[in-house]
């Protein structure tokens, strides 16, 4: 749990000026497109998309070198190396539905719970494209948008949002363990 | 017993390739080895340290064998990049604390220790410091220098104290001052 901590807190560290100019991002498109869930959806798992991207390999150089050079399991830093673009891009969600709010889109809170679903499984599926090069990255980057675009479909044009949260979490799961495994076998050089 | 044992160990990606080195190094030990580029140098450390995986050959970190064992031999290998960081001096004890965390060490005593390290390598730039403080404080029996500075070597060496030594070189004279005379004779199959 230490580890993990520590990996998010310092990425988070390296990364704040993305972070933060995502947030002020969502805070303006939040307040000129508060009503529906398209917005939410499409721009925050963009966010996802550029935050899962902002972990390749290469940004962060001594990062990279400490936690590849650090005892730790291929899973215990894939876990850590995941929770960094899903918090950056839930925050970015709540920021967003927070501004919504504030300009009376009262389902708001709804659409936030469609949306952060959405963008969790779209930023893991994203983040096994850092580790790949060429059309590959490419396909994962489509994958992810794939991901958004049914969890979508499920939450808002069929109303189903028990079937979204499960779709989601079959997605996510399987994602995160692709790119555990990816970053295994993963060499540095 | 060999704390790090190369055999025939070579690695090989496109147009990467570096070794086949053989060599021992046992605890308390210090070998430099010369190599022809900087690229075989970092490549030949970090198989050295578990971090990159021969293509070929064995490497073997005190019995373990980083294919499949690595996090065991990074527990017993420290690796010092070639890389400065650019950490600054408010950022110690925050990188410290950070390193603690992946390396699972309390983290009062990882303070307290790079502080009489800090004090110890007074005269280094603290852009090659750091990274060696970070490494030193995982208590590693075998510290890996990837290119280390000629200029510290003093310092360097005597930091290390009584662990074993293993460093890579892209000339004859940093690597004197950092392995014994003998060292050099045993490098390359």
């Amino acid at each position: 749990m230490r580890a993990l901590t520590a990996v998010v807190a310092a990425r988070l560290y390296v990364q704040r000026r993305i972070v933060l100019y995502s947030f002020v991002a969502a805070l303006i498109v939040g307040s000129l497109q508060p009503q529906g869930a398209v917005g939410p959806i499409l721009f925050c798992s963009l966010l996802g998309i550029i935050a899962a991207l902002a972990q390749s390999p290469g940004r962060s150089p001594h990062l990279d070198r400490c936690e590849q050079s650090a005892p730790l399991y291929g899973r215990e830093l894939a876990r850590a190396k995941a929770l960094v673009p899903c918090v950056a891009a839930g925050l970015g969600a709540l920021v967003y539905a927070g501004a919504a709010l504030a300009r009376g889109a009262f389902d708001a809170p709804l659409t936030f719970a469609i949306t952060l679903a959405a963008v969790v499984a779209c930023t893991l599926v994203a983040l096994s494209a850092t580790l790949r090069q060429g059309s590959s990255r490419g396909l994962y980057v489509l994958l992810a948008c794939a991901a958004s675009a049914i969890a979508y479909a499920l939450g808002v044009v069929l109303h189903v949002f028990a079937a979204e949260l499960a779709f989601c979490v079959f997605v996510s799961f399987f994602a995160l363990r692709q790119y555990g495994e990816a970053l295994a076998r993963y060499d540095p050089i | 017993m060999a704390l790090l044992r190369m055999r025939n160990a070579a690695f090989s990606l496109g147009t990467c390739s570096a070794g086949p080195v053989t060599l021992d190094v046992r605890p308390g030990e210090r070998t430099a080895l010369p190599v022809g580029s900087p690229q075989e140098a970092a490549v030949i450390a970090l198989m050295a340290a578990g971090i990159a995986k021969a293509s070929s050959g064995c490497v073997l970190i005190g019995d373990y064998d980083p294919r499949v064992q690595s996090v065991n031999c990074k527990r017993i290998a420290g690796f010092v990049p070639h890389e400065p960081v650019s950490v600054q001096e408010r950022d110690f004890a925050g990188y410290i604390a950070y390193r603690a965390a992946l390396w699972k060490v309390n983290t009062r005593n990882a303070l307290a220790y790079a502080a009489v390290l800090r004090e110890r390598l007074a005269d280094m730039h603290e852009a090659f410091a750091y990274p060696l403080i970070g490494a030193l404080i995982g208590m590693p029996k075998l510290v890996v220098l990837d290119r280390p500075e000629l200029a510290y070597a003093p310092q360097i060496l005597a930091v290390t104290e009584t662990r074993a030594v293993f460093s890579t070189h892209t000339n004859a004279a940093a690597a004197h001052a950092f392995g014994r005379p003998h060292a050099l004779a045993m490098t390359r199959a």
